[in-house]
């Protein structure tokens, strides 16, 4: 039997707060952290409601003790540092750095978020300017980069895109990079920042509600994107006990497939989740009834909630876990929404409770699942939590109680 | 140590004629723009008639390079695709981003936003080999395509049973692209033609580049190509680190540096990079040759692919033609290939492939 991987530290900022308490709080009394957004600068703004992190770009660096104004950090990246601070805070760094570490982050589109306003600059005549320092900012491992300095540690680094399942799958590398005894421990999950590259794009797509979303719900008609980081210390089992750390739960099985059917669209009939799910129930060694509560990936998108919930009712049969989707309080916040609902399902282990799906009132019509609606307790030993992104890219990771 | 893999099958679009020419860089492609371009393949014979009309080139590079990967090496199932690109579809997201700022966030074409998305190439790769199995897609600047191979490594090493993978890289260069990375210093001010690039390491800067290269990657060493043996990737790479990296894994093998017959080198022609590269111009024998390629690609952050795609012909072929030629060894035999390459936001990697 291999060595188990367990979760002894998290970090998270998300529209719901900055760290465990406010996240923790806001799931508990079922409050929505979505809402209009005041920092993201679009014409569209106002017209959709948005899982935005409370802090201005300013207030995010003050928390970070770096210089306000253009300081050379996009938020992707003030996000991604604000989380890893109170991953830090969970462990000794100098027993992290001295006995090896891995840093797997995950994102969309990088530094978009300042790039999209700097970018006539950037092909414009002008050589000289504050631009300059975003020139890097573009691609996907500027976060990654940045929290390595940082931290001023010198971790194994990682960076992935998988559209909406990134972050899930940075958390299955840091497990294999573990097991393979490549690294010690690894700090894994990811990061994005709205901007209105993505709005747009999802817009272009037709896919984003302007009202709160309602993740499967008959009358659902697109997600609501948000922003957020989150990350998780893994290690195994033994060296958490070694150093007496407190494990939060166990990652007992994880699954990656690809739905090779549609560059945006999932199988209709729900096969990549299905399939996704069964992996990681195989590698858990577990059966489908094993399953006490599924963080479901439920975007709220038309085509997304009628696959999942096909897959779920395939899967799982007459033992339908309790399962809802936590996008209603978040929004759909992308590369981060694999790590921050991987925290999500831990919580709910730790609580003994599933998370109820907001907004919703009416059954889908051609799938026979209904989502939790109110804060259940119940006995949580073994969770599902399903990221399924464009390209067909599915995730699903399985947690246990530790 | 991990487990040996190895290559069954390799393709590559790159500026030269790697792609449908029977000899190797004998009709070698050069620029005096600073800029290096994949030369164009014929891409209806890989992809969809259909599916095509929509798709930008670094989709119709990256996916024709995979197919073409998949068709030499005649697998019948794909385990799984694992790529790395640092930038992905650059022109969708300058499509996408420059159509948002003129039309002021209206009536956008969410094919630029798709085609934009890091493993747009692997979805699409999944779609044509209806390979349902593994699919990653790593984007961490010069260790993107690196990070590709040690996962599929990682998965070789705990299969049980033969398995294949797809692992490959692409990376697009633009005008645009040019322009914005020459604001802080990525290209020379004065451009050499690019065959010249190796003639001027005495001042900063390289030329852009760009390039895809696939691999089907099994472990099983039958009808291989040749192995990858060991991979090492270094973060804020020092002449002393690429050195002690050099030393560990040949002794690691149990093998000395004259034992490697020819070591590629990704000179960039870049002052600053330079010095990486001095202790093996220094250090090899007579026995080994000393090769350099981003002349021919030039600078990307993939560009490691496109050396791990020489080294297949050079085993295949056993000579080295004189254009890659920095010093010539004098080991008849093409049998251990070292690759060290540096990318210019501090990364770089050492890789050791022996020929089956």
């Amino acid at each position: 039997m291999a060595e188990k991987i367990v979760v002894t530290s998290l970090g998270i900022l998300s529209a719901l707060g900055n760290g465990t308490d406010e996240n923790l709080q806001s799931l508990l009394s079922l409050k929505s952290g979505v809402h209009t957004p005041t920092l993201l600068q679009s014409i569209h703004a106002h017209e959709f409601l948005m899982g935005e992190v409370a802090y201005s770009n300013d207030a995010l660096s003050a928390m970070l003790g770096l210089p306000t104004g253009n300081n050379g950090y996009t938020r992707t990246s003030l996000l991604a540092l604000v989380a890893m601070q109170e991953v830090m805070k969970g462990i000794d760094k100098d027993l992290l750095q001295s006995e090896g570490f891995a840093y797997i982050n995950a994102n969309t589109v990088g530094g978009m978020c300042a790039v999209e306003d700097l970018y006539p600059q950037f092909i414009g005549d002008e050589m000289e300017g504050d631009f300059l320092k975003y020139i890097d900012t573009l691609d996907c491992a500027e976060s990654t980069q940045n929290v390595v300095d940082y931290f001023d540690i010198q971790p194994f680094t990682a960076t992935i895109s998988t559209a909406c399942s990134s972050s899930a799958n940075a958390i299955i590398l840091g497990a294999r990079m573990i097991k393979h005894g490549i690294v010690k421990r690894a700090i894994c999950g990811g990061c994005d920042a709205l901007s209105r590259f993505t709005l747009n794009g999802f817009h272009s797509l037709k896919n984003v509600d302007k009202h709160p979303c309602r993740p499967f719900d008959n009358t659902r008609f697109g997600l609501n994107l948000g922003e957020a980081a989150g990350y998780l210390l893994l290690e195994t089992e033994k060296s958490a006990k070694e150093r007496g750390a407190e494990i939060l739960a166990i990652l007992s099985g994880y699954g990656n497939t690809n739905d090779a059917y549609h560059p945006t669209a999932p199988s209709p009939n729900g096969d990549g989740a299905y399939n996704t799910m069964q992996l990681a129930l195989t590698n858990a060694g577990l059966q489908p009834q094993d399953i006490n509560y599924i963080n479901a990936h439920g975007t709220a998108t038309i085509n997304n909630d009628a696959a999942e919930g096909k897959a779920i009712e395939c899967l799982f049969e007459n033992n339908i876990p309790l399962f809802s989707s936590t996008k209603p309080y978040t929004g759909h916040t992308l590369a981060a929404a694999g790590s921050i609902e991987a925290i999500f399902s831990i919580w709910a282990l730790q609580q003994q409770k599933a998370w109820p799906n907001l907004n919703f009132t009416t059954p889908m019509e051609d799938v026979n699942v209904r989502p939790v609606t109110t804060l259940t307790d119940a006995a949580i030993n073994h969770v599902i939590s399903n990221s399924f992104g464009f390209g067909g890219n599915n995730v699903s990771l399985l947690f246990s109680k530790a | 140590m991990m487990k040996p893999a190895y290559i069954s099958a390799a393709a590559a679009l790159s500026p030269q004629n790697s792609f449908d020419a029977d000899t190797l860089l004998t009709d070698v492609i050069s620029s005096d723009n600073g800029k290096l371009f994949v030369k164009d393949t014929d891409y209806s014979k890989f992809i969809n008639p259909v599916a095509i009309r929509r798709m930008s080139r670094m989709l119709k590079i990256g996916i024709s390079t995979g197919m073409k990967a998949v068709q030499l090496s005649s697998v019948e199932k794909l385990n799984g695709i694992i790529t790395g690109t640092g930038r992905g579809s650059m022109r969708d997201m300058e499509l996408f981003l420059g159509d948002m700022i003129r039309l002021k966030e209206e009536a956008l074409n969410p094919t630029y936003f798709i085609q934009s998305t890091y493993n747009s190439v692997n979805g699409w790769l999944a779609m044509q080999t209806k390979c349902t199995g593994y699919n990653q897609t790593y984007v961490h600047r010069g260790h993107s395509f690196e990070m590709s191979v040690l996962d599929a490594k990682m998965l070789l090493h705990d299969a049980t049973e033969p398995q294949t993978y797809l692992v490959g890289c692409l990376d697009e260069m633009t005008d645009d692209y040019f322009i914005v990375k020459n604001k802080i210093g990525y290209w020379k001010k004065e451009l050499p033609n690019s065959l010249q690039l190796l003639q001027h390491s005495n001042t900063q800067g390289s030329i852009g580049g760009e390039g895809a290269a696939f691999f089907t990657i099994t472990n099983t060493s039958a009808n291989s190509i040749c192995s990858i043996e060991q991979l090492k990737m270094l973060h804020n790479a020092t002449a002393a680190s690429v050195q002690e990296n050099i030393d560990s894994i040949l002794s690691a093998h149990g093998m000395k540096l004259k034992d490697i017959d020819v070591v590629f080198c990704g000179m960039s022609g870049d002052a600053r990079f330079q010095p990486l590269y001095t202790p093996i111009l220094e250090n090899t024998t007579a026995h080994t040759t000393v090769a350099a390629f981003k002349h021919l690609c030039g600078e990307y952050d993939t560009s490691t692919g496109f050396a791990m795609w020489l080294a297949t012909k050079l085993f295949q072929e056993q000579s080295t033609p004189e254009v890659l030629i920095q010093k010539k060894g004098i080991n008849p035999a093409i049998n251990n290939i070292l690759i060290v390459n540096h990318y210019t936001l501090n990364s770089a990697s050492v890789v050791l492939m022996k020929k089956s």
